[in-house]
């Protein structure tokens, strides 16, 4: 913070203070019991009982992001060997290796489709590869490449087949009609990197995390920013809906994975690790909501249950820190990602 | 007797040569588009070889032939000139500026640490220093007491790379008379070498040309290198071309010279690839620098009066939405999970086998199929009308039943118009005009039924500006229209009744049931 304001900027610091405090009473106002305690009366989740389906080999360096497919069987890696792989989480086979032009990809994304996976990182594009189409080299066939980005990109989602949203590190929200090749629309939507996005089950808003410890909840219409969230004390690495469309959960940085409510407009739970020491570097949640998966840099994958706020477990395995895990649609499998070189299949 | 002196400036004219390069570089990409772009490969060569490959000259040759095409095949490494530029926001920057004051302070000829070349039996050992001299220098000119904290800091250099033990791949400092040596500023971790696995193997390759009993490749870095010929397999032509013509021009240098140079790139690796079980000094989390240096550039963008003013907007904003309870928020996430936790893997086991317990391939072809629809799924269509169109089976079903009513037409145009917002951008306004004579124009073959305020919005929308929302207005109220009248009519219906018992038959509920009621409310009594 600067030492010292002209009037003008301390008189809206001030401003700003005022709204702020009477934001956190409002909360307050609405915020009538615990979470724990309201769902007090739920019976005790059981165990989640997860143990590794299937290690799928193949990168030979970290892989930094993992997607599933709307199938619920194919998955998307993205490594820094330069590969993109696409599997077959089931029987464990590659599907396809797709050579990328820059080896620092730091986010994949599945179309819902499952026709196209978009791959984007240091090299401050994103590139769309046609998964049903191969090029004279046998590789999968770009479809696109979209540039003009002035930092990497950190995140992409499909909204369908021809409407992609990024979120990049030069703390723009982009929207590209793929048809047309062309932005729809950008703006700035953080006043940080904009580290992860996740499309809310009707695909109409989405959420948005970013290092200036803020979530925004966002229509894919509109650039306006529809709601924030505040509470996380550092960045926020990774955000997720709640299968209701109801809420989102998160994980940062700050060694806490919480839940926020749209309807309330705050934060309504928070689950933290038993040891109190793993950053969290991604989250899912359970279909019925029940249950919050977060990966960590302890190199495990928490679990917690969300109305009670207990911790539930956690699964072990990877040799490294966890960068990115993705469970499938149907709830039933989870693919994490590690800096071990592996990715793991969960069910 | 050589001393330090001429080392030094070796390294300096090493220093000056690299300018010149990459000044020599940067005109040679302005001309042709293809060595600026894979600036991977060419990158990382110690400078004075990449005079001789004919960067500097100008004068194409075989060997800068055959590396410009491998540098074609490279993957660009288009993130180079901004890992450049972040140079000095690099978060290690500042650990290295001081790290380099000192180094600088070691290798004064006068008050530095004393470098000598050392006659063993048969060889010269050009410019080194013991680690003993290196630790009694530092607790003499340090203001260090402590003898395991000069080692310390000795490490810490040695780790990052600036001084190194002339034969062995572990770097760190102890206090005895092993041979050290300082390393060139060219090869200094804050140029932000980001050495790519082609050089690796040009490196490797390298090596194996060499005097094979002097510089025989470690365990671990005949690994690295099978694994990198692997690899590279089609590329690695050029690799070796490349290491073949690199080596030719070491075998010009003289003989001391020589050895410190090899020396040196050896100490470079040991810090870019560790021997396995050592640090890395040099990786970070890449998304972690990332940030760091975008915050810096673009921070200072909007004043900060601007920034609170718009946050100020945004807040009084926020003040005027109406929140629901906590409580009431809690319930609603209950009932979800209540209604939903039949259909939670984690929680009840899937009617079809799940595929990951049991090795069968049936569930795949379960999810697609529109006959043969369990209880289970049957049960999930009266949550919602959305359920129930999510669901291919339930949409065909329920098409049916509106068919009967003759109200297909409000699920018709719904569907077509989500269909729309897939439809290539290049068809939307054509399909727009088409919508409007199927749906809603006066003369429509299929006239679906909307209120005025939607009808004339949508009027409105596709006379002005017909893009893929044109009809989410009309839809909107198609949806409503849809769950408030015939899908409470369609839940009611007998068909979907008959349609739930007629595939209760076919799979018993009984199992789930008992599986399910473990997780239900408490009884009262309990609580």
């Amino acid at each position: 913070m600067p030492p010292k304001d002209d009037p003008e900027t301390a008189k809206l610091r001030k401003e700003l203070e005022d709204l702020m405090n009477k934001i956190k009473d409002e909360q307050k106002k609405v915020a009538d019991t615990t979470f724990a305690d309201a769902c007090a009366s739920v019976a005790d989740a059981p165990k989640v009982r997860m143990i590794t389906r299937k290690n799928l080999k193949g990168h030979i360096n970290k892989v930094n992001s993992v997607h599933y497919s709307g199938d619920n069987r194919h998955a998307v890696s993205g490594s820094l060997d330069g590969k993109l792989i696409i599997w077959d989480t089931w029987t464990g086979n590659k599907i396809q290796v797709i050579p990328l032009r820059s080896s620092w990809v730091m986010s994949v994304a599945f179309s819902p489709s499952g026709n196209f996976v978009a791959c984007g990182g240091m090299d401050n594009m994103c590139t769309v590869y046609d998964v049903n189409n191969r090029d004279a080299t046998g590789a999968a066939k770009i479809t696109r490449e979209l540039m003009g980005y002035e930092g990497f990109l950190s995140s992409c989602r499909f909204v369908d087949d021809n409407h992609l949203i990024t979120g990049s590190g030069d703390m723009k929200i982009t929207h590209w009609d793929l048809e047309k090749n062309a932005k729809i629309m950008d703006f700035e939507g953080h006043n940080g990197d904009v580290v992860s996005m996740s499309l809310a089950p009707d695909s109409n808003t989405y959420v948005t995390g970013s290092v200036d410890q803020s979530c925004k909840l966002w229509d894919t219409r509109s650039k306006d920013c529809k709601q924030v969230f505040f509470g996380h004390t550092a960045d926020v690495n990774c955000v997720c809906f709640h299968p209701s469309g109801q809420a989102f959960g998160t994980g940062s940085e700050d060694k806490t994975a919480r839940l926020y409510d749209l309807r309330s407009d705050q934060q309504v739970a928070q689950y933290a690790p038993p040891n109190g020491n793993s950053g969290f570097t991604s989250c899912a949640l359970s279909s019925s909501g029940r249950f919050i998966m977060c990966g960590s840099d302890d190199n495990s994958v928490h679990i917690w249950d969300t109305l009670k706020v207990q911790h539930n477990g956690q699964l072990t395995g990877h040799e490294n820190r966890i960068t990115s895990i993705s469970m499938s649609q149907n709830g039933m499998a989870l693919c994490s990602a590690s800096w071990d070189n592996n990715v793991r299949v969960w069910g | 007797m050589v001393t330090m002196n001429s080392d030094k400036s070796a390294g300096r004219r090493r220093m000056e040569e690299s300018g010149n390069q990459t000044t020599a570089q940067g005109s040679g990409s302005q001309s042709s588009q293809g060595h600026g772009q894979g600036g991977g490969m060419g990158a990382l060569r110690p400078p004075s070889v990449r005079v001789a490959m004919g960067f500097g000259g100008g004068v194409p040759s075989v060997a800068e032939a055959a590396l410009a095409a491998a540098e074609a095949a490279t993957p660009a490494a288009g993130h180079r000139p901004t890992l450049l530029q972040a140079k000095e926001d690099n978060p290690n920057a500042g650990v290295y500026k001081k790290m380099e004051a000192i180094i600088e302070r070691m290798q004064d000829e006068n008050t530095g640490v004393p470098v000598k070349t050392v006659k063993s039996l048969m060889a010269k050992i050009p410019s080194v220093f013991t680690g003993a001299d290196l630790i009694q220098w530092t607790m003499k000119n340090l203001d260090i007491d402590d003898i395991s904290e000069a080692l310390h800091l000795g490490h810490l250099m040695a780790s990052h790379g600036y001084l190194f033990p002339i034969d062995d791949h572990v770097l760190t400092v102890k206090n005895d008379n092993t041979f050290y040596r300082f390393q060139t500023p060219f090869f200094w971790p804050s140029n932000m070498w980001e050495p790519e696995n082609t050089d690796y193997a040009v490196y490797l390759c390298k090596r194996t040309m060499q005097n094979k009993t002097r510089l025989e490749l470690a365990d671990y870095e005949a690994e690295n290198l099978a694994r990198l010929q692997k690899m590279f397999s089609r590329k690695w032509e050029f690799i070796f071309m490349q290491a073949e013509a690199q080596s030719k021009v070491d075998k010009r240098r003289d003989k001391l010279e020589r050895k410190v140079l090899d020396s040196q790139e050896r100490a470079f690796w040991d810090v870019h690839r560790p021997v396995p079980g050592c640090v890395n000094t040099t990786e970070i989390n890449i998304k972690k620098i990332c940030s760091n240096s975008t915050k810096l550039m673009t921070m200072p963008a909007a004043t900060p009066a601007q920034l609170i003013s718009r946050q100020i907007q945004m807040l009084k904003q926020r003040l005027d939405r109406r929140n629901i309870k906590l409580s009431k928020v809690a319930e609603s996430y209950i009932s979800y999970f209540e209604q939903y936790q039949e259909y939670d893997p984690f929680l009840t086991p899937t009617e079809v086998q799940n595929p990951w317990l049991s090795d069968s391939a049936e569930f795949w072809d379960y999810e697609k199929q529109v006959k043969d629809v369990s209880a289970r799924r049957v049960k999930r269509w009266a949550f919602s009308l959305k359920e129930l169109l999510a669901d291919p089976a339930g949409r065909e079903h329920f098409g049916k039943f509106l068919d009967k009513e003759f109200s297909g037409e409000n699920l018709k145009f719904w569907e077509a118009v989500q269909a729309m917002k897939t439809l290539p951008q290049a068809e939307v306004a054509d399909e727009t005009k088409r919508m409007w004579e199927e749906f809603l124009g006066p003369d429509a073959g299929i006239p679906i039924n909307v209120d005025g305020k939607s009808f004339e919005a949508t009027k409105k929308n596709v006379e002005e500006n017909p893009d893929r929302w044109a009809y989410d207005e009309a839809a909107a109220h198609v949806f409503h229209l849809m769950k408030t009248d015939s899908y409470s009519r369609y839940l009611r219906s007998d068909m979907y009744k008959d349609f739930l018992s007629g595939s209760k038959k076919k799979t018993s509920v009984k199992g789930i049931r008992s599986i399910v009621s473990f997780s239900g409310r408490k009884e009262a009594g309990a609580t």
